[in-house]
């Protein structure tokens, strides 16, 4: 049994400093990727939110449980005998979160274990006026993942780090006493980013893409679709030149979500879709990029190999 | 399963068992007493915190430590008590709800888990971080079961390092009466733990079953953030809301998860219950033999010397009590995790060598 992508949606804001925050924007992607797939939220199983910039820097509960009871995925207590319930709980890894995320639910999905797993992840700053060099855009996407036969869905995840690029970028919430208006003190998200960064993480994905695509037998002109992260910008254009992946198998996300983050490979699997590539892809890499540096990639057959 | 938990059991077809191979923990030496903090409150409050939690004492870290150094400290504690090296670790979960790096520096990316893997030289293991409140250790070796009962993996580490006493520090300056939201705050303790799960020799038990679910309608009864105009973090707890849910609901849901993995509760030896107070682990061992009219035959505390110590509690305790030497080969431990969220974690296991590794002979 596998474990197929059933519908994926994204969220973003008009706007910025008085903008919907990233909760919102998470909420309405999770409920718009259910309507899209006619699946009702009592259905969902496992619930997981890989985002990383929230409202107000939460830090407890989990946020996938608030989205949970947003959306009214089983939020009732007690759970009957009987009845369905809901397990929720956050996945960070940067900008490789939501492959992460979707490789657990692959765990529990594949094996019969849920039916049903949604991975959602949204960010947006949390701090507009004091943050300092915060690049993503504020945006949220939700994937959904079912059930799947016939060798269709996810067939292999790769993951690799790179620490001797940590230093490359680093995100952080420091408290600064001079900040704010009154300058009684702040803590202020910081974001750094080395001008290398870009570079080092196409070159590392094209080195985990490659293995993979090698480990499942494919060569890079079997490959159909590649999906990406968003950030660094061109990052999903540039692995796929790389690799030597035929041009225009590279979806064109709309410019607003063009630097989402841990959402940005939910947005380019949208526009796959609504461009109707995803339907036609064989063979879909998916290659994401995160601080650390973390590369992810997977490989998804969406009909069954001959 | 029962459908309303996501959980995994011996009964379920999985090629192997996983099991629990070495626990580690790294607390801060300095100590706070409950008199001490009570009496570093701005306002004059009578509350008697001791009294009213059984908490004497709780671990803060010094200047020059962080989640980060404890979860490290505990990951190296836990490997030196394996038999196993970090370069043999296939996955690294870092769990922690605190992100510290130094004193007032939360880090968002890279991920926590990158720094400790590389730090105990598992540079190949797949890493990641998990944040569910103070379930977080037990979500973690929930998703460690998984891999390894589906053949995935052979081994993995969670690890957590909590530097939390910053919100007691912070809630001391507010608190006026024993009505707070921030009272849960002066409960807390800091402190690291690591635990090694791994495939299990063929016949040994191992863990039994783990399962896990979440009681969303709760999910904003504890809300933990930054302070706005001070260093680190503040948390609004509706503490009686959460207790009153627990004891509402907790036994049911024991009594059915219990039921899964073939056992009832009057079978368990052990049960360790996330360390919130020593008032609340004595309120819900009397609310579980009222309602199911059984009781595990040991309830583990050690809330009373760490405080409450977040996500590391369970383990905490379980390397307390294995170094004591206070189990038996076969015991059957419970673990249980109530937390922010509403979340409802268990992991129910045999033990076995852990007893020898980890006990008094050794």
């Amino acid at each position: 049994m596998g474990t197929r992508i059933e519908a994926a949606v994204t969220a973003h804001r008009r706007g910025h400093v008085f903008g919907r925050g990233a909760l919102h924007l998470t909420d309405s992607a999770a409920r718009a990727c259910l309507r899209r797939a006619h699946h009702q939220p009592s259905e969902l199983d496992l619930l997981i939110h890989a985002g990383l910039y929230k409202d107000r820097n939460t830090a407890e509960p989990a946020l996938a449980a608030i989205i949970q009871e947003d959306i009214g995925a089983n939020p009732g207590s007690p759970p009957q005998i009987g009845h369905h319930g809901t397990f929720s709980f956050d996945v960070q890894n940067g900008g490789c979160g939501v492959l992460t995320a979707a490789q657990l639910v692959d765990a529990f999905v594949g094996r019969g274990h849920a039916h049903l797993g949604m991975v959602v992840a949204g960010d947006a700053d949390p701090s507009p006026r004091t943050s300092v060099g915060f690049p993503f855009a504020p945006a949220a996407g939700a994937l959904l993942l079912g059930r799947a036969g016939n060798g269709v869905g996810f067939q292999a995840f790769s993951t690799r780090t790179f620490p001797e690029h940590a230093a490359l970028f680093e995100a952080t919430l420091t408290w600064h006493p001079d900040a704010g208006l009154a300058h009684l003190g702040r803590n202020v998200v910081e974001v750094r980013e080395a001008p290398e960064l870009a570079g080092a993480c196409i070159e590392h994905a094209v080195e985990v893409a490659g293995e993979l695509l090698v480990s499942c037998g494919l060569h890079a002109s079997d490959v159909d679709l590649v999906i990406g992260s968003q950030y660094p910008h061109g990052f999903a254009d540039h692995v796929a030149r790389r690799l030597a992946i035929p041009d225009g198998r590279v979806p064109v996300v709309r410019s607003e979500l063009e630097r989402a983050h841990t959402a940005g490979p939910i947005a380019a699997l949208e526009a796959a879709i609504d461009a109707r590539q995803f339907a036609r892809a064989t063979h879909t890499l998916f290659v994401t990029a995160g601080a650390g540096i973390t590369i992810a990639a997977a490989l998804y057959a969406q009909r069954a190999r001959a | 399963m029962p459908p309303w938990m996501l959980a995994e059991s011996r009964r379920d077809a999985a090629p192997y068992v996983a099991r629990f191979e070495s626990v580690g923990v790294q607390l801060p030496e300095h100590r706070v007493t409950s008199r001490d903090l009570m009496a570093s409150t701005r306002h004059h409050t009578r509350i008697d915190l001791e009294r009213l939690t059984g908490i004497r004492e709780h671990r803060v870290c010094g200047p020059n430590e962080s989640s980060l150094s404890l979860a490290v400290g505990a990951a190296r504690d836990c490997l030196a008590r394996s038999h196993c090296r970090g370069a043999d670790l296939e996955m690294v979960i870092s769990a922690s709800i605190t992100r510290y790096v130094d004193g007032t520096t939360h880090r968002f990316e890279p991920p926590l888990s990158l720094s400790i893997k590389e730090a105990i030289g598992a540079s190949s293991a797949l890493s990641f971080d998990v944040s569910n409140a103070c379930a977080g250790m037990l979500t973690g070796v929930f998703l460690l079961n998984d891999f390894i009962r589906r053949g995935e993996i052979q081994r993995g580490m969670v690890v957590s390092g909590e530097r939390i006493t910053g919100l007691g520090e912070n809630a001391a300056r507010d608190i006026r009466s024993i009505f707070s939201l921030q009272l849960a705050s002066l409960t807390l303790g800091d402190g690291g733990a690591a635990v090694i799960v791994e495939r299990a020799p063929e016949g040994h038990p191992g863990i039994v079953l783990s399962g896990f679910t979440t009681l969303a309608e709760h999910s904003r009864l504890c809300l933990g953030m930054p302070a706005w105009h001070q260093p680190g973090a503040r948390m609004f707890t509706r503490a009686r809301k959460i207790h009153k849910v627990s004891m509402d609901e907790g036994p049911a849901l024991i009594e059915d998860i219990l039921a899964l993995g073939g056992t009832s509760l009057g079978e368990v030896d052990w049960m360790i219950p996330h360390q919130t107070s020593v008032r609340a682990i004595k309120a819900g061992e009397r609310v579980l033999a009222e309602k199911l009219g059984a009781a595990p035959k040991h309830m583990v505390i050690t809330v009373d010397e760490y405080g409450n110590t977040a996500s590391t509690t369970l383990f905490l305790a379980l390397h307390r009590y294995l170094t004591e030497g206070r189990f038996h080969a076969g015991d059957k431990v419970l673990l249980l995790s109530v937390a922010s969220g509403l979340e409802v974690g268990v992991v129910l296991f045999v033990m076995d060598e852990l007893e020898h590794t980890h006990g008094h002979a050794h």
